[in-house]
């Protein structure tokens, strides 16, 4: 991310300010950020050329922030998108990632830990939490089945799989990192990778997918 | 017809004289000294029939003579049917009197009780028969009985009406022995449960021929009736003495009872059938004495299959009743069962609306009352709100997470959230952070226990977090042989134990310890950091 723009697409005023204020802290003061209360509005907001950061929350008065999430990623790949998922709304966040999302942050997280995401989206990896985790393994097909068709574009390597198994049972990137001898950036590295193949690329695609998982109502 | 004369001297006439004629056959006319004093209403053909009735007179002045008195009597029978005229006796009435009373008793009275006892149980078991047709020996016995009795007519009855003739009498009188003789045999077979269906066809086809001969020519039936009654008797012996030999291999009770009941009586009627065939010589026939007998065997038959149906039935009843009190209990264990999952269900239910409820809106407003308070401008007051309110969160995480769970969860799963987010806080807190958790795969506390446990270990975390200042912090899990042990340890500054402290910290803890029925213990000291461990049955 070489420059230092970000959106931030949330109806309620006091989130809003919440994730400039964190967004100013991790991209510095002189960033460059731009708010919107609903989708269209948000639309209008992107231009073609540049990248940048957007945040989207999922309940937005004109639609739903997984939409939005997968027009960017279809009309502005180069816009790492993040979902904002309220509180009870964590069901959700499998379904944006599935439509493109880079990330995502807890609403109900102190300010302190949506900083760490934040960071580490900035870096280029991501975090994730066990129940996510727990979530991608269930979509996997169950080790000892035999694949019949050739392996999809979704299937995780090895070594994605193992690192999904230790988050979901709760051990933290440094000890993941200490587990697998990797460090902790490449972690976060093969996390992103993880959440990059879930997007089903299209958003027609990724708004079926979710609404037959019942990630979406 | 023959006329009897006889005469007597007597020598006193002071006194009434009793004059008894104890016989005649068929019917009479009789006069004393010239004077009718006897006469049945019909001495021609149709014959009136008097022959099992004594006659007796008590004779005085002036028809008794002093010296020769003569009776005159006028016999009026048919050669084929035995007729006759018996004895005569005179004499003082105190002694003849009761002479007459006996014969009475003897050749009418019991006569005409037999045939009472047997229409009466006939009767009975004709109507047992009909409310159960499936028992058709009891309808057979009602049928032979019933012949019976009409046979049973030629001892009582005093006319021959509605037959035309005396011949045509003997004729159905001896069918219908014939006819209650079979029916006899096929009661037997019925009670033993034989079916001999030749047999019974056989049967069937004599009595049809006695019964055709009656109709088509009466009078010859009727003067060759002693062979019908040498068939029926034929038939009649057969049978019983087939029950017999049946009954004494077989050996069950009611068999041998009414065997016996049946024996007497044939044995009886040989002496019967000797004086019919005139082979002895007798005014008595004594079937009708001990006939009876046969009743008694049917009655005890009767009152024996009766006693042994209510045994089974009560057997039965007491079967029934227990496989329905175990039928009963096992669907009420079932409707038990069914009801207290059906309330779990429910009250899973409840609890899960309940928590979404408290989630979705509550945890919304708590974590905006949070980040709106955080962009307040700081104070002291805002901080300690921010802190409750956070604690709140936390609580509200654990009880979603402890609770929303529709399938069970084990404690390794509940652990992995809960390490993760604390692992991440900590770290944030610059507290390096070390896990044991071990057996904790499918471990299952439930609901209650779990959040206990995930509360006890928030505060003890919450706790090294706040004031510990330490750099290290270990939580260990460990469940062994259905034991679970926790201990939570940092390096931090830790306290004086003897000094008082303010806040509900340990009081809460030692009360979730308790309610997990575990034991609690808590070691620190100034620099020395703080242990804090429980012991819990798994």
């Amino acid at each position: 991310m070489h420059e230092k723009r970000a959106w931030v697409v949330d109806d309620d005023p006091v989130v809003r300010e919440r994730l400039s204020g964190l967004l100013r802290e991790v991209l510095g003061g002189d960033a460059s950020l731009t708010l919107a209360e609903d989708i269209a509005s948000a639309r209008a907001q992107f231009d073609g050329s540049r990248d940048g950061l957007a945040l989207v929350d999922i309940g937005l008065p004109d639609g739903n922030g997984v939409d939005l999430i997968a027009w960017l990623q279809h009309h502005h790949p180069q816009v790492t998108t993040v979902v904002v998922s309220a509180y009870g709304a964590e069901d959700t966040v499998l379904a944006a990632l599935r439509a493109g999302a880079a990330g995502y942050l807890l609403k109900e997280r102190d300010d302190s830990e949506l900083l760490l995401s934040l960071q580490s989206i900035k870096r280029g990896g991501a975090l994730i939490d066990p129940f996510v985790a727990k979530r991608i393994l269930a979509l996997l097909p169950e080790e000892h089945e035999p694949a019949p068709e050739a392996p999809r574009k979704t299937a995780l390597s090895d070594r994605e799989a193992e690192i999904l198994r230790l988050v979901a049972r709760g051990y933290s990137n440094r000890e993941i990192a200490k587990l697998t001898s990797l460090s902790r950036f490449t972690i976060e590295d093969y996390t992103k990778k993880i959440y990059r193949k879930l997007s089903v690329g299209s958003r027609t695609a990724a708004v079926f997918e979710a609404k037959a998982m019942g990630w979406l109502n | 017809m023959v006329w009897y004369r006889l005469h007597w001297d007597q020598d006193n006439t002071d006194r009434p004289t009793a004059l008894l004629v104890n016989y005649v056959s068929l019917a009479s006319a009789m006069y004393v000294n010239g004077s009718l004093v006897y006469r049945d209403p019909q001495l021609v053909e149709p014959l009136s029939r008097s022959w099992t009735k004594p006659r007796y007179f008590l004779l005085d002045k002036p028809l008794l003579r002093q010296g020769r008195n003569t009776l005159l009597v006028r016999v009026s029978g048919l050669a084929a049917y035995q007729p006759g005229f018996g004895t005569v006796e005179v004499g003082d009435p105190a002694v003849v009197h009761p002479r007459f009373l006996d014969g009475v008793r003897w050749r009418y009275d019991l006569q005409m009780l037999d045939q009472m006892v047997t229409l009466v149980f006939g009767g009975l078991f004709g109507i047992i028969w009909l409310l159960r047709r499936k028992d058709s020996s009891y309808g057979w016995y009602a049928l032979s009985t019933l012949l019976s009795f009409v046979y049973g007519l030629n001892y009582t009855a005093e006319s021959i009406w509605p037959l035309p003739s005396t011949d045509a009498w003997e004729a159905v009188n001896a069918a219908a022995y014939l006819a209650a003789g079979s029916s006899f045999a096929v009661f037997l077979l019925r009670y033993v449960d034989r079916r001999w269906p030749r047999v019974e066809w056989g049967l069937l086809a004599i009595n049809l021929v006695s019964f055709a001969a009656v109709i088509v020519a009466p009078t010859p039936s009727g003067i060759h009736r002693g062979w019908w009654f040498a068939v029926g008797g034929l038939i009649y012996y057969a049978a019983t003495f087939g029950f017999a030999w049946h009954a004494v291999h077989k050996r069950r009770t009611d068999h041998l009872v009414l065997s016996a009941c049946l024996m007497i009586p044939l044995l009886v009627s040989i002496h019967d059938f000797l004086l019919y065939y005139g082979v002895i010589r007798s005014d008595r026939y004594l079937l009708a004495v001990t006939s009876p007998l046969t009743v008694v065997g049917m009655g005890f038959a009767l009152a024996y299959r009766f006693a042994v149906a209510m045994r089974r039935v009560e057997g039965f009843n007491l079967e029934l009743k227990q496989e329905v009190d175990a039928a009963t209990r096992q669907l009420g264990d079932t409707l038990t069962r069914e009801h207290s999952l059906a309330i779990e269900n429910l009250r899973i239910g409840e609890r899960l609306n309940l928590v979404r409820d408290l989630h979705d809106g509550f945890g919304g407003s708590l974590v905006g009352a949070i980040t709106s308070l955080e962009r307040a401008p700081p104070s002291p007051v805002g901080e300690h709100t921010i802190a409750v309110l956070r604690e709140l969160r936390d609580d509200l995480r654990l009880i979603v997470d402890t609770t929303t769970y529709e399938q069970a969860t084990d404690l390794a799963s509940f652990m992995a959230t809960f390490r993760h987010r604390w692992d991440q806080r900590l770290e944030l807190a610059n507290i390096d952070s070390q896990w044991q958790l071990d057996g904790l795969d499918g471990l299952y506390l439930g609901p209650a226990r779990s959040l206990d446990l995930m509360r006890f270990l928030q505060e003890a975390l919450t706790n090294v977090l706040k004031h510990s200042r330490a750099r290290h912090a270990t939580t260990a899990i460990v469940c062994d042989r259905g034991r679970l042990r926790i201990a939570v340890s940092d390096d931090g500054v830790g306290f004086d134990e003897g000094r008082k402290t303010t806040g509900a910290g340990l009081a809460s803890l030692r009360a979730r310890a308790t309610r997990l029925n575990g034991a609690f213990q808590r070691t620190t000291a100034p620099g020395q950091g703080v242990s804090l461990s429980l012991d819990m049955p798994a």
